[in-house]
């Protein structure tokens, strides 16, 4: 097919949408609530995403001692502990060093725990390793680390990490749901207001199917007619989302910082912006194809 | 150019089987300008529409040119339609283009350089005495001019073949005559003209083969 052909039907793809009418224009604003929906639950759960992975990498198992070791002994132990498999990092906080946090935290009152024999115990702060900071194997762990004849106690978990884990699942889910339907919306408006052209245009597409033009190439304007709707209505959701987030943020963000500890929120990813608007093209493109004429 | 052996066509109308041709057999050759002639329901429409693939038989074997369209693909239906011009009883000309438009349409959807197409769509409408009325819509048209321009839209392409199903059903027969006489024109250049009419006389005064048919049978044929 030459250039001046794709030219042609491309400028009769544009003339056809104009024809269309309003049933063109509800099938982009279709698509834009569509895309709009998802694209919001997705910057939503990319947030959450993102607190679930920072958490991750914050947490930790403290392993409190019964008896503070020799410092000859605190690396052996360290070693056993490592040969226990899924700890990234350990680190050996002492009796003294214990007495020094909570001073620094208790701030003026600091003078009330310098009057007490130093109650607090020795410990290790052992950070699991990504792969092992699930729940099942973090509960694994604190068992195998519980067993050691010097540790009096264990306290961790990842299980609120995990369920923090698991509504973000389902916002994406609820997100896909209620996208997913308003998608199908979408390819059914698109393949009406398709089928409308086809109607509109079937004495051409006759006059063309006799003179010899390939059904490939006279359904091309047609899918070309769909993308460019679903193209459109992607842009549109794209905007919106912009919009949308540029407005929200001063308000949101701050809520974000103090419930999810995240210092800033993030916007959509390149990939992502671009399967947004790829995904409104191929929604078009289904529409586009899927309508029924004489052939 | 065009072969048929033993062909018939059966359509299904529900549970009725209809006959709408009976074991025609006929060939043209190349260059030939043949006549199709019966009253209305003799077989002339449905053997064009084999002819140009709009249509299977139910048996026998047909060939144009080159191609067998007894096994030809759908996918190569497109390659031998524009090979060929097609002229009907109504004129099928697009309302909201103008002559020129029309012609240039053919064109354009089929992939002709640029500036080849205007050049080609007057010569086709001067072909067929149309120059002046270009810029007219179908509308404006008398039913004459509207065949010419449907003529001059088959013939832009340049086809080898020309397939004419009652091009003149419409018409008076003045304009009827104008319109045989233009066919015969085309055919003069070297385009193979097959022409469907039930107008005897008319096509009597071409002086061309005849093949006359008659509840889908051939039942005369003088070349």
């Amino acid at each position: 097919m030459t250039a001046s052909v794709l030219g042609f039907l491309a400028g009769e793809a544009l003339r056809d949408l104009v024809r269309a009418g309003w049933i063109a224009i509800s099938s982009v604003l279709l698509t834009t609530l569509s895309l709009l929906t998802i694209g919001g639950f997705w910057v939503f759960s990319t947030n959450l995403g993102d607190a679930v992975a920072r958490w991750r990498e914050q947490l930790r198992v403290i392993v409190y001692l019964k008896e503070e070791p020799a410092p000859a002994a605190v690396g052996a132990l360290m070693d056993r502990i490592r040969s226990e498999g899924g700890v990234a990092r350990i680190e050996f906080v002492s009796k003294a060093e214990a007495l020094r946090r909570l001073k620094r935290e208790l701030g003026a009152q600091a003078a009330v725990a310098g009057m007490l024999p130093n109650p607090l115990p020795a410990s290790l702060e052992v950070t699991p390793r990504a792969s092992a900071s699930t729940p099942d194997a973090t509960g694994a762990l604190i068992q195998r680390l519980a067993s050691m004849p010097e540790v009096s106690e264990v306290q961790g978990g990842t299980e609120w990490v995990e369920r923090l884990a698991q509504f973000q699942r389902l916002l994406q889910l609820i997100g896909l749901g209620i996208g997913g339907v308003l998608v199908l919306a979408a390819v059914l408006t698109v393949t009406t207001a398709t089928t409308l052209v086809l109607y509109a245009r079937r004495d051409e597409l006759d006059i063309m199917r006799l003179v010899g033009v390939p059904e490939a190439v006279i359904r091309l304007p047609l899918l070309l007619q769909g993308i460019g709707q679903g193209l459109l209505g992607a842009i549109l959701a794209l905007l919106g989302l912009i919009v949308g987030y540029r407005l929200a943020r001063p308000g949101v963000e701050p809520l974000v910082s103090l419930t999810l500890g995240l210092p800033h929120m993030t916007f959509l990813s390149g990939t992502a912006i671009v399967t947004l608007l790829g995904s409104g093209a191929l929604l078009g493109a289904v529409g586009g194809w899927l309508a029924k004429g004489r052939s | 150019m065009i072969a048929l052996h033993r062909v018939s066509k059966v359509f299904r109308v529900g549970p009725v089987k209809v006959p709408a041709l009976s074991d025609v057999s006929f060939k043209i050759g190349k260059g030939e300008f043949a006549v199709l002639c019966g009253p209305s329901g003799a077989g002339k429409t449905t053997l064009l529409r084999l002819l140009y693939r709009d249509e299977l038989p139910t048996e026998g074997r047909i060939d144009v040119a080159d191609y067998n369209l007894t096994s030809l693909p759908r996918s190569e239906v497109p390659a031998l339609r524009r090979a060929m011009g097609i002229v009907f009883q109504d004129a099928k000309l697009l309302p909201g283009r103008t002559v020129y438009e029309n012609i240039a349409f053919v064109l354009r959807v089929l992939g002709t350089p640029r500036p080849e197409i205007t050049p080609r769509a007057f010569g086709a409408l001067k072909a067929v005495g149309l120059s002046a009325r270009a810029q007219a819509y179908p509308a404006q048209l008398s039913q004459g001019e509207a065949q010419r321009a449907a003529l001059a839209r088959a013939i832009v392409k340049e086809p080898m073949l020309l397939l004419a199903d009652e091009p003149t059903g419409n018409l008076d027969e003045g304009i009827a005559s104008e319109i045989f006489d233009l066919l015969k024109d085309i055919w003069s250049r070297g385009t193979t003209v097959l022409l469907a009419t039930h107008q005897a006389a008319l096509a009597e005064r071409l002086n061309r083969r005849t093949l006359v048919f008659q509840g889908g049978r051939l039942v005369k044929d003088d070349g």
